[in-house]
């Protein structure tokens, strides 16, 4: 059963992204990006059900836009395969370790830094 | 004629390939002879994403790195476009399949050390690590307990791989959660002056790149762990490092 393959819906990926790569292929399809470079945000706190990738570690937590890094579908919709699903900014985020952890026991400009969606993302 | 009266070796008659074959191994082949029969993918394409797998290393990550410290204008240039200068060292993010490795992306950063920070990654989610420029993660990386406390005790874990970093440094642990992929580019130890760009890419370890060791001259190896054998390893792939 060989073919042109142009018809199979499961070749669109491949089709859009072929010669640019992913996520680059998501270029200018998000809305305007809501935050900016050195802005401080606060990591919503979202109901997660069956899959997110923003870690447990940081919800609640305030951190300071590091990078406004890419569009992309979030992957709590990307998982499902809801291509359909707007793309959104992603931004690089850098947490003070001392506001993640307790009692952390290192200097306090240590940090850590993640890439979130702006959906989980909140003016601090 | 008896039955043994024939010139040969028991000692050397050919042994089956393998003694056992493991459940891994039996459902590894029937989705792979599944996923063929049913056309999803081919048997070339599964030789070609195998041949691609087993040809990244760390080589080329080293290289990009030996090549920034002794020309300003290529550092400048890996820091701001980082997918451009990797083309540099014989790595283009779009392959094997044009538009890339379905699960590293074409969303790359170079992390520069300096004496104020030092960097250092983990994909605590899973194992997302910059394959098509550093190769095939080392095992400890994927393994629960690096992704669970690299996050969290950043200094322990490194001082338990040698490292010891001062309290004036700034210790960032950059979490590859989503499409970027990062790799670390270490400051160049003293005692390199007048090296060449082979030279320096010797003391440039895949665990440099990561960021859990620091370059050092006379050092051209990786933190020694133990080796857990497989069962059927790779032929010909060495010591999985």
């Amino acid at each position: 059963c060989e073919g042109d393959g142009s018809a199979v819906a499961r070749n669109k990926h491949h089709q859009d992204a072929v010669g640019i790569g992913d996520p680059q292929k998501f270029a200018g399809l998000a809305a305007p990006a809501r935050f900016s470079l050195g802005d401080r945000v606060r990591v919503r706190n979202l109901p997660v059900m069956f899959y997110t990738r923003t870690p447990e570690y940081v919800r609640g937590a305030t951190g300071t836009i590091a990078e406004v890094a890419y569009e992309s579908p979030a992957p709590e919709d990307e998982s499902w395969a809801r291509e359909d699903a707007r793309p959104e900014w992603f931004y690089i985020v850098r947490f003070n370790q001392t506001e993640l952890w307790d009692s952390y026991t290192g200097p306090a400009h240590d940090s850590l830094q993640t890439e979130l969606p702006e959906r989980w993302l909140e003016p601090a | 004629m008896p039955d043994h009266d024939h010139d040969h070796d028991h000692a050397r008659t050919v042994k089956p390939m393998v003694e056992e074959i493991t459940d891994f191994e039996v459902l590894e082949i029937a989705l792979r002879e599944l996923c063929i029969e049913k056309g999803l993918f081919t048997a070339e394409q599964h030789r070609h994403l195998t041949e691609y797998a087993e040809n990244i290393g760390p080589t080329a990550a080293a290289r990009l790195v030996a090549k920034a410290w002794v020309d300003p204008d290529f550092k400048a240039a890996a820091l701001a476009d980082p997918i451009a200068a990797c083309k540099q060292v014989g790595v283009d993010w779009l392959e094997p399949t044009g538009f890339g490795t379905p699960s590293d992306f074409v969303a790359f950063h170079i992390l520069e050390d300096t004496p104020a920070v030092h960097h250092v990654i983990v994909c605590s989610l899973c194992s997302c690590y910059p394959r098509p420029i550093l190769g095939n993660s080392p095992e400890w990386y994927r393994t629960p307990n690096y992704r669970r406390r690299i996050v969290r005790w950043p200094r322990q874990v490194l001082s338990e791989f040698g490292l010891e970093l001062g309290e004036d440094v700034e210790v960032r642990v950059e979490d590859s959660n989503q499409k970027h992929r990062f790799m670390v580019m270490p400051m160049r130890p003293a005692g390199t002056e007048g090296w060449t760009e082979d030279q320096l890419a010797e003391i440039i370890t895949r665990d440099c790149l990561i960021g859990v060791a620091l370059p050092r001259p006379g050092v051209s190896r990786n933190v020694i762990t133990k080796t857990r054998p497989a069962n059927n390893p790779v032929a010909g792939s060495g010591a999985p490092s």
